[in-house]
């Protein structure tokens, strides 16, 4: 018995060694080449960071870049390269992006379409009809896309294929529950005003309720200011707790702590963090004020913003922090210019999306001990990172 | 809240005004009764020397529609074939079209309806597709420099570049006389209108009705596949009065308008998921404005124009999102108006001596029931001094033009709103030399400096508007030199027009997903060196008429904002560095068979210069055939014999796919009929 634990032993190792010196197959995507970048002292040396560019709306050209960790290539517009057939591109707007396992998922907001491409070579594997979509979360068996919706909600395709529509004076949005196997949206449930950030955590959705529409439309002319919690076993709200208003991104720490952004009003309520806890979310903490960008990474959200936020003729310079289950922290980075998406891959090593001009193509640039160490040119609007 | 019930009351309601608004002085001066025709007179004209009337600067183009039998009866397409001239077309019937001139941005173009500016505060963009070339308009004249003439408003200065719309007088000898044309054709066009003219002693009656429905369908290439572009439809109707009369040395001109639309947007062309439409985007809008002038000569040296007008535009906007799963939930109404009144005064100090003064004053509101709206309020004032030197080889105009503009608008502020004070000025002087050393060679030369004034939206346009916005400068150098060789078979007339201009502080907008949206940029500066070149001959033998004109524009515009930067040195977007028309046509009695071809070279539809927004160079070629037909009258006794003129054009006869705009397809091969009979 023991013989054949430590033949299987024995097997298993060699077996494990054998795949060890087994040729690697590169990736398909191996071929595509960009400027070269310094990517030493990254915390891996495999993989890749997404980058995607949003473009300007109605525009068309949402881009998808990567920086490969192994040769530091920087590759601009990979999705075009690697799937050549589809003529469109990626879309207008690309609104968020996430790793599940092996595959990345892209969020192109005014195209309607939650992009599922795999993250080994950025090739389509589906593309999934969703009205207006936002953002996206994962739990182990679907994605859950937060989405405008505007009519969409109270209407649906009948059985004739024609389009029909119930109640249109409603334009609050939905959460979209597409699952992880068959790919296909199977349900949805109404949530806020124009949703935007969301978050999974034991069991429960966390969706920030923006009212971005809604507070420039009568008669209210008013933003949400709403975190709707959602049950994912019954898939019903259960809950709906005010925070501030223009809320923004939503990330969870895994310890019990939500944290939501706000954008505020544009012109007394400043933008800024609040934190619930998810024993008793109907009591937020405010944590601080200022982020223009923010990202999560492992238990810490970090924050970059300015008080200067609404002189809009200002030249602005923006300050860092970060704030780990309620304590904030200074963070020794100072970054100028239109800073429009952050990716922390590392205590010190932060990526940030610089937007420019909103218009021609913007720049990511890599920071580590307060000083930028690369600039690289990427598409329009550089807001939103994936590890791979 | 107007927004309910829109559609068939509304136009309803509109008809009903403008009945009443139109009908009334008809009635009014039908009673005068009709007085012998042919007395025509231009009291106006004879009192100053001759000589002092002759302009300074003459229009870089200018078209006469009466004499061009297949004008086209969109204004746009006349324009387009300027020299110079970029006319920005989102494609179809309805889609907006602007125009720009050597690169100063459609802001700095004043389009002027005898005289009197149209336009708009809230964008500063005239649409094209709304003026037609079938509302008695006898004369389209472009002007890059400085307009030089007697009695001008001040905002005639203030403008960097000037496309002016004038109506002519009809022939009337029987008194009375008119047009019937009904167009259409491709995109389920049909497109009537009506031109009727009665003229009584001194006092001469013009009413102009048109319809336009065009359901805006076309096929076009949509990345890999053909689709039909829907949501483009229109429907518009326009209807104008106008009384014009004279006076002893003088003259008096009355114009009432009044449109209304209601059109689709088709939205820009992009990915989008099957069973998603690109749009569903309507606009319904209605302009009525009436304006007027009288022009009098006090003596015989000293004159004075007074001019005024009225208007009031009402704009809904619906994004209609229970059609529409992809739109943002918009429903909008916008109302501007807008009080004008202008003073102009000439004297002829002596001998080739004249001195101008004009004063403008304008008030603008805008008014909308979008969110956090600052309800803006404006008030500019224009003055100008002007002066002339005429001889007649020999001529020199001056001015200096000031420019002062109040805002009001609300802001918020700690607390609330408050309502705040803005005020923006500007000085814009300008000097014109004409010299004719020649028979065959008139030159002239102009220094012009214009400044625009930041429109509402780019001030206030809630979360995309800039309320920090300085006025706009353009600062334009130019040269022209006219050759001109008459001749009894055959005439030549060519121009060479070298300029340059520099463009400071340029606020730029472009169009977000909906045409209705724009974002702000600040490019900052743009350097133009460019060079129109035109050449026009004209073949005359026995019966047979032919004509061979040829434009060509050299555009290097070029954005200097921020040394250093990735678009540095680059041509701004949608300018290209060269373009050109030709219009060849030959007439035999009574048909005019005409060959148009305009091209446009590769343009960037943004200041960085990469292949994703690059935008093809397109060539286009239209056809048309016109026959007249003098009508056979049964009372012998009428002075003029009523004609019948049949045309068919062929559009885009090479059926390029091209797009002026990227990502808005423009139509491909199709006819257009037109019948019109005058009498």
């Amino acid at each position: 018995m023991r013989k054949a634990t430590l033949l299987l032993l024995c097997g298993a190792l060699a077996l494990w060694a054998c795949r060890k010196e087994d040729p690697v197959i590169p990736s398909r995507d191996a071929g595509l080449t960009g400027e070269t970048l310094d990517v030493a002292g990254f915390p891996s040396s495999e993989g890749k960071v997404f980058v995607l560019n949003e473009g300007g709306m109605g525009s068309n050209n949402a881009t998808l870049d990567f920086l490969r960790l192994s040769d530091g290539a920087y590759v601009t517009g990979a999705f075009r390269k690697m799937n050549p057939d589809a003529g469109a591109g990626l879309g207008d707007v690309g609104n968020d992006i996430a790793v599940n396992g092996d595959r990345v998922w892209i969020v192109v907001n005014n195209s309607g379409i939650v992009e599922v491409l795999s993250a080994e070579d950025e090739t389509e594997v589906a593309a999934i009809a969703v009205p207006t979509p936002r953002r996206i979360a994962f739990d182990g068996e679907y994605a859950y896309v937060t989405s405008w919706a505007g009519a969409y909600a109270t209407g649906g395709y009948g059985p004739d294929g024609s389009y029909s529509v119930t109640d249109y004076d409603n334009p609050k949005g939905r959460v979209f529950r597409i699952s992880l196997r068959t790919l296909e949206v199977d349900g949805s449930v109404e949530v806020g005003y124009q949703p935007e950030g969301i978050a999974c955590h034991d069991g429960k959705l966390y969706v920030a309720n923006s009212g971005g529409i809604s507070s420039q439309l009568p008669p209210a002319y008013s933003y949400d200011n709403t975190v709707s919690i959602i049950d994912t076993r019954t898939f019903q709200v259960s809950g709906t707790v005010a925070v501030q208003v223009n809320l923004k991104d939503v990330y969870s720490d895994g310890e019990g702590h939500i944290y939501v952004t706000t954008l505020g009003n544009f012109w007394d309520v400043h933008s800024g963090l609040y934190m619930l806890d998810v024993s008793h979310p109907e009591s937020p903490r405010h944590i601080g004020d200022y982020v223009s960008v923010s990202a999560l990474r492992g238990n810490t959200v970090y924050c970059i913003g300015t008080d200067t936020e609404f002189d809009w003729s200002a030249v602005h310079s923006y300050t860092a922090w970060s704030c780990k289950g309620g304590t904030v922290t200074p963070v020794p980075l100072s970054v100028s210019g239109t800073p429009y998406g952050l990716a922390v891959l590392d205590e010190d090593i932060f990526l940030v999306g610089d937007a420019g001009d909103y218009f021609n193509p913007g720049t990511v640039s890599c920071y580590s001990k307060g000083e930028r160490r690369w600039s690289v040119t990427a598409g329009v609007c550089p807001g939103h990172f994936a590890v791979y | 809240m107007v927004g309910n019930g829109w559609s068939l009351p509304w136009t309803f309601r509109c008809v009903l005004v403008l009945s009443i608004f139109h009908i009334l002085p008809c009635l009014l001066l039908s009673v005068s009764g009709p007085l012998p025709a042919g007395q025509t007179d231009t009291l106006a004209a004879a009192m100053v020397s001759s000589v002092q009337l002759l302009p300074v600067v003459k229009p870089a183009e200018e078209v006469s529609l009466p004499d061009w039998k297949a004008a086209p009866a969109q204004m746009a397409d006349i324009l387009r074939r300027f020299t110079g001239v970029q006319v920005k077309d989102y494609g179809g019937v309805g889609g907006l079209k602007t125009v720009n001139v050597r690169s100063l941005g459609s802001e700095h173009v004043g389009i002027f309806l005898d005289g009197i500016q149209i336009e708009n505060a809230q964008n500063m963009q005239v649409d094209l597709g709304r003026l037609s070339t079938s509302g008695g308009i006898g004369r389209i004249a472009l002007y890059n420099g400085q307009k030089t003439r007697r009695l001008q408003t001040a905002k005639e200065y203030a403008s960097g570049a000037a496309v002016y719309l004038d109506s002519v007088e009809p022939t009337l000898p029987d008194g009375s006389g008119g047009e019937v044309r009904i167009r259409g054709g491709a995109f389920g066009t049909f497109n009537p209108s009506l031109q009727w003219n009665r003229r009584w002693d001194r006092v001469l009656l013009q009413v102009s009705a048109e319809g336009l429905a065009s359901n805006g369908r076309y096929k076009y290439p949509c990345f890999d596949t053909t689709l039909v572009r829907e949501n483009g439809d229109i429907r518009s109707a326009r209807l104008e009065t106008m009384l014009s009369g004279r006076l002893r040395q003088g003259e008096w001109k009355v114009r009432l308008y009044g449109y209304g639309s209601e059109r689709g947007f088709p939205g820009p062309v992009i990915r989008r998921a099957a069973g998603f439409p690109f749009s569903a985007e309507r606009q319904a809008d209605r302009d009525l404005f009436v304006q007027g002038g009288w022009n009098q000569e006090w003596t015989g040296r000293y004159a004075t124009a007074l001019r005024f007008k009225l208007a009031n535009s009402y704009i809904h906007y619906d994004t209609h999102p229970e059609k529409n799963p992809m739109a943002l939930p918009y429903n909008l109404h916008y109302r501007q108006r807008s009080a004008y009144l202008s003073l102009a005064q000439s004297l002829a100090v002596s001998g080739p001596w004249s001195v101008d003064l004009s004063t403008d004053w304008q008030r603008n509101a805008l008014d909308s029931d979008v969110g956090q709206f600052v309800t803006p309020r404006r008030s500019v004032f224009t003055g100008v001094l002007a002066t002339r030197l005429s001889w007649e080889r020999l001529r020199l105009a001056g001015h200096l033009a000031w420019l002062g503009a109040w805002d009001r608008y609300d802001s918020p502020s700690a607390g609330g709103w408050s309502r705040e004070n803005a005020f923006r000025r500007a000085w814009m002087p300008s000097v014109s030399l004409y010299y004719a050393p020649f028979q065959w060679l008139e030159a002239d030369v102009f220094v012009k400096r214009s400044f625009r004034m930041p429109s509402f939206n780019d001030l206030y346009y809630s979360l995309m508007g800039n309320a920090a916005l300085v006025p706009e400068s353009a600062l334009q150098a130019g040269a022209d030199f006219h050759f001109r060789f008459p001749g009894r078979t055959w005439s030549w007339e060519g121009r060479v027009s070298p300029y340059r201009n520099r463009v400071d502080k340029k606020i730029v907008a472009i169009p977000t997903a909906s045409q209705f949206r724009w974002t702000m940029l600040n490019i900052g500066r743009v350097d133009v060196a460019g060079v129109d070149v035109k050449s026009d001959l004209e073949l005359r033998r026995g019966d047979w008429k032919a004509g061979a004109l040829f434009r060509y524009s050299y555009q290097n515009a070029v954005d200097h904002s921020a040394p250093g930067s990735q678009t540095w040195g680059n041509q701004i977007p949608y300018i290209p560095l060269h373009s050109g028309s030709a219009d060849l046509s030959v007439a035999w009695k009574t048909w005019t068979l005409a060959w148009d071809w305009v091209y446009t070279g590769g343009r960037w539809s943004r200041m960085a210069h990469t292949p994703d927004y690059y935008v093809a160079p397109w060539l286009l070629c239209d056809l048309s055939l016109h026959k007249k037909t003098l009508m056979p009258t049964r009372s012998g006794h009428r002075v003029k014999t009523p004609e019948l003129d049949v045309g068919i054009t062929c559009y885009n006869l090479l059926d390029q796919s091209y797009q002026v705009v990227q990502g808005y397809p423009m139509p491909g091969i199709h006819l257009m009929l037109s019948v019109s009979y005058a009498w």
